[in-house]
């Protein structure tokens, strides 16, 4: 297994998407930092924070950006052997399929993370340095935010994972992972609109990934964190556990 | 007593209401060049796919060296293999591919590539991106790829498909290095019996999921070569008097009722005669002998009739 992730960082470092994600990301940061203000994608209500939350706490608010980012390296580590066909010589030579999933799997989620840990630590440090301690946040404040959102962000990679295996082909897997957040919101606003569903549609939004992404950051209530990552465990599992039997049992093409 | 290298037993693969392979038997033994042949559709990926984890079997079993089961998955690191086309990843060289297999299996002695490389005889374009290459060069990649862990099995699914004459001959010699210089065996099917008799001995016939005959070279020249068909329910009595009348040594005793004389000198209406006139009843005397492509034909129609 150990190999197969070698192998995985081998190609990795040797493809475009690679550079696309680390420019891209990187580039997202130091705009921020230059215009020392934060910067990103948010599909949910408008931030709303206090005064004396410094900029690179407000910034980790705004990590919804990554759930984009993170598509990249799952589409070239899993979807591209689908489109390539490549696969085939890996499984008839080097592993099982049940090998095949678990190093993809582990090897997509434990560098997506790094990688999501990695530019955020690079912001805090930059932020630290260029802006000063007016906008930046002491670190152990700044590891609570970060890291509160890090729940949320294993079961996103874990859920693009299952749709990477389920859907094979790049383009199906791309156009649901980025229309998914859109097609939420839009239903969830949709129903806040008709009078009698808005309940259900307040509690929908409330937990859309933005919104989520942002609260846990920021800060929210007791309860609220409990749910999210308890939420947040169920899927990882599940979507782990689905995308290694579906990956097992169906014939491979 | 030979090695057997690959075996399988009653394979069945079904899907739905197809039945795409029906309880195959198959046995390669260790320097065996095995020719899987048979038409498009008949069951040759399948069974390659089978053997190579790429599907699982309805029914059946198969062994690899030996082992069955879970303890064969684990022997498949001594296959090295090219199912359907080649594939690889079109935004990297072919040493780069090369390179991520060499990091997925574990080799540490870069040198194998360049070796795989060279044998192929890529060794000048391995900077050369892989999108870019002609479908020849694709195959011999795919062949580099599959030797390049030093396997004792290579598994090549129709690998001179698409290909020109040239490109052809030169997989030939590949596989016939393979197989003399470095001992591997190999199984390569093809839906062209003439490209695999010119590199195969040991061949299986398969059709409509269904296995017709496996035969040795030698047996597949006897059945094809021109001969006389001679029945007679007294064979032993007749090959004597070929040999001591007619110094015909050329022969062979098929069963109890028919021999077949291969000798290019022997002439029906002599061997006839000289043989009822030493009391050998003759029920049939005759000239036979196909090209490879109508002794081809003739199974499948046997299994169509």
């Amino acid at each position: 297994m150990i190999n197969m992730m070698r192998a995985e960082l081998y190609r990795l470092t040797k493809s475009k998407s690679f550079y696309v994600f680390w420019i891209g990301s990187v580039l997202t940061f130091l705009i921020s930092v230059i215009y020392q203000s934060p910067g990103g994608i948010s599909f949910g209500a408008p931030l709303d924070y206090s005064d004396d939350i410094k900029l690179d706490i407000v910034q980790t608010a705004m990590n919804f950006t990554f759930y984009f980012f993170l598509i990249i390296p799952v589409f070239c580590i899993i979807s591209s052997e689908f489109s390539e066909h490549t696969i085939k010589n890996t499984i008839t030579s080097a592993v099982s399929k049940k090998k095949y999933f678990t190093a993809k799997y582990v090897f997509t989620l434990v560098y997506s993370l790094l990688s999501f840990l990695t530019v955020n630590i690079l912001f805090y440090i930059v932020n630290r340095i260029v802006n000063g301690e007016n906008y930046s946040s002491p670190i152990g404040e700044y590891a609570k935010a970060l890291f509160g959102q890090f729940p949320l962000f294993i079961a996103i990679v874990s859920v693009f994972i299952f749709l990477a295996f389920l859907f094979r082909k790049g383009a199906a897997f791309n156009a649901v992972t980025i229309i998914t957040p859109i097609v939420y919101t839009t239903v969830s606003l949709v129903l806040f609109g008709i009078g009698e569903t808005k309940k259900a549609a307040e509690k929908l939004l409330s937990y859309e990934i933005s919104t989520m992404i942002s609260r846990l950051a920021i800060g929210c209530t007791d309860s609220y964190r409990a749910k999210c990552y308890i939420g947040c465990a169920a899927v990882t599992v599940l979507s782990f556990v689905l995308g290694y039997v579906l990956f097992t049992k169906r014939e491979l093409e | 007593m030979r090695e057997i290298v690959l075996q399988t037993k009653q394979l069945t693969k079904r899907y739905r209401d197809f039945t795409a392979l029906d309880h195959a038997d198959m046995t390669v033994y260790r320097g065996d060049i095995y020719g899987l042949i048979g038409r498009n559709g008949a069951g040759k990926t399948t069974m390659m796919k089978l053997v190579t984890g790429l599907t699982e079997q309805t029914e059946g079993e198969y062994s690899l060296f030996g082992k069955t089961g879970s303890a064969a998955e684990k022997e498949k690191r001594r296959i090295g293999c090219l199912i359907e086309n080649p594939a690889f990843f079109g935004s990297m060289t072919a040493y780069q591919n090369l390179r991520y297999y060499c990091f997925q299996k574990g080799i540490t002695d870069l040198k194998q590539i360049d070796e795989a490389l060279e044998l192929v005889q890529l060794t000048e374009v391995k900077d050369k991106k892989y999108r870019s290459f002609s479908l020849g060069m694709k195959q011999r990649l795919g062949i580099a790829f599959a030797v390049l862990d030093n396997p004792d099995l290579i598994i090549l699914d129709e690998p001179v498909n698409g290909l020109d004459p040239i490109g052809i001959s030169k997989l030939r010699d590949i596989f016939r290095k393979l197989s003399q210089e470095r001992g591997i065996t190999l199984v390569i099917s093809s839906h062209i019996l003439s490209e695999l008799y010119a590199v195969a001995n040991r061949f299986l016939f398969i059709d409509k999921g269904r296995v017709l005959k496996e035969v040795t070279k030698q047996e597949l020249d006897l059945e094809c070569s021109r001969c006389i068909v001679l029945k007679t329910d007294d064979t032993k009595k007749a090959a004597t008097i070929l040999e001591s009348k007619l110094n015909i040594t050329d022969y062979k005793v098929i069963d109890s009722g028919e021999i077949r004389i291969y000798d290019e000198s022997a002439k029906p209406e002599q061997l006839n005669k000289v043989l009822v006139l030493n009391d050998v009843s003759i029920s049939g005397i005759g000239e036979s002998g196909v090209s490879l492509e109508d002794y081809f034909k003739q199974l499948v129609g046997e299994v169509q009739s």
